[in-house]
């Protein structure tokens, strides 16, 4: 049995640390809502009508397993924004975008890596026409895929 | 009767199903649709996409899209024969941009009719069809609070939440009656002004999609939820704004799941509550008021029963209360 991770919302300064990584990353400027930590690594949103006082309360009352979405990871400072994250965004994203084309949009979306001298080492912003699909971590020959297994494209009968 | 998959009906299923459609073209023709697989539908996730973009994208994929229910344009069936999973397989469907959806299952959120901003409880929500259309329905705000007990279920209500976007979801895991009373107890500024209780049942309107049922039913379980069923909607109550809103829908035609546990709600709270008439975008019949040897408040006929033969659906039951005082 896992013992339960209280919910940490993140302070002022945490999300103003967020909010300048975010823009130097990837040139967004303003991403609304309360930002939350469940374990090292994993940040929520939640754009709801509670507060951060009310979440918490019901934190006090009953099991919260979640509370919003998904949005990235704060990898050593650097964050890698999940497919949600991405859409949610993606009328601000104008920095470190990789756009696939019809053959690589087929092989990222089964979940394999991109073999591409991007000449970067950054996370970048994986993009179809006007799709948005998450991050994907660009090194000297490739970009490395984070698509989850439940969100990839299956072979028919697999 | 054989049905799909060479499936038997239980002969007390039958005679039950019998009794609930005695005339024998009526019988004849639910019996007959039993036979057919349900419409491939699909449901416009409007957290990120429009209906005209989403159908345009699949259209070009070569898919024939409709959408059957007027003005309820997020709501689609595809026509055309699709490779066995083709639907869950699909690159919209896995960026979220639609959900699979059986067209009945979208009722109870049309019943409830929530407005953004509002405070909505989805009491035994997974999988997440209906939390996902209510978050949908309510553009992301307000918020919902999407509760589940069971851990295995749990996580795919998360997976579905995170696959659509729906950032104004709070999830909780309790027992449904157990959330109820605790909020009352120590929340108690948070009320709701809509709630839906989409209860476990029998699943006897599931037939057409899920062949497990055929061998799954039981008389022993159509005995034993209501109690489960009732229990679920008082303490929902208590947790529900005056004037509030809570509907109580189940995926099955037995009527002690269904008009009975309506009428054992009404007589236990008497004024607090009223049943309200239901519109729908389908035939709907109205809740019976007999059922062997019981008698039913003449308020249940407000209920909805939805048939399978009647729109080429699976079967389903809604009732909507509304809280006075």
């Amino acid at each position: 049995m896992t013992s339960y991770i209280p919910l940490k919302i993140l302070s002022k300064k945490e999300k103003e640390e967020l909010a300048t990584q975010l823009e130097k990353q990837f040139g967004i400027k303003n991403a609304e809502g309360i930002f939350l930590m469940r374990g090292q690594e994993r940040i929520f949103l939640f754009q709801g009508s509670l507060t951060e006082k009310q979440i918490k309360e019901l934190e006090t009352a009953v099991p919260v397993e979640r509370v919003g979405v998904y949005f990235g990871k704060n990898i050593n400072g650097q964050i890698r924004l999940s497919i949600e994250g991405t859409q949610m965004l993606k009328n601000q994203i104008t920095k470190n975008i990789f756009e696939l084309d019809d053959k690589q949009i087929e092989l990222w979306m089964k979940g394999q890596e991109i073999l591409i001298e991007t000449g970067k080492n950054d996370f970048l912003v994986m993009k179809y026409k006007d799709n948005f699909l998450g991050c994907g971590k660009a090194s000297e020959k490739k970009i490395t895929n984070f698509i989850p297994k439940n969100r990839r494209l299956r072979e028919k009968n697999n | 009767m054989k049905a799909k998959s060479n499936l038997q009906i239980k002969p007390l299923f039958l005679e039950r199903m019998q009794k609930l459609l005695p005339d024998k073209k009526d019988f004849q023709a639910y019996l007959d649709v039993l036979k057919i697989p349900p419409v491939r539908s699909i449901r416009c996730n409007k957290l990120k996409i429009s209906p005209s973009e989403l159908r345009k994208k699949l259209e070009k994929k070569g898919w024939k899209i409709k959408q059957p229910w007027g003005d309820y344009l997020e709501i689609m069936s595809v026509e055309n024969e699709l490779e066995p999973g083709g639907l869950g397989r699909a690159l919209e469907h896995q960026l979220g941009y639609y959900y699979v959806q059986e067209l009945v299952s979208m009722l109870p959120v049309i019943a409830l009719d929530p407005e953004p901003e509002e405070t909505v409880l989805d009491l035994c929500a997974s999988p997440g069809s209906k939390t996902t259309q209510l978050s949908s329905e309510m553009l992301g705000k307000g918020t919902i609070i999407a509760n589940e007990v069971s851990m295995g279920r749990l996580k795919i209500l998360a997976s579905n939440l995170e696959r659509c976007g729906a950032t104004n979801v709070i999830i909780t895991k309790k027992d449904g009656v157990a959330l109820c009373c605790r909020i009352k107890k120590y929340l108690p500024e948070l009320k709701f002004s809509k709630i839906l209780v989409d209860a476990p049942c029998s699943g006897e309107g599931t037939l057409r999609s899920s062949p497990k049922t055929y061998k799954m039913w039981n008389i022993k379980t159509i005995q034993n939820l209501p109690k489960i069923q009732k229990n679920l909607i008082l303490s929902a109550l208590e947790i529900l704004k005056p004037n509030g809103v809570l509907i109580y829908s189940t995926c099955t035609h037995a009527p002690e799941e269904n008009e009975g546990v309506s009428d054992a709600v009404l007589q236990e709270l008497g004024n607090r509550i009223r049943l309200e008439r239901i519109k729908l975008p389908i035939k709907s019949r109205e809740g019976i008021i007999r059922w062997g040897d019981k008698s039913y408040s003449k308020e249940v006929k407000k209920c909805a029963r939805i048939y399978p033969h009647d729109d080429n659906t699976e079967g389903f039951f809604i009732a909507r209360f509304r809280k006075i005082k």
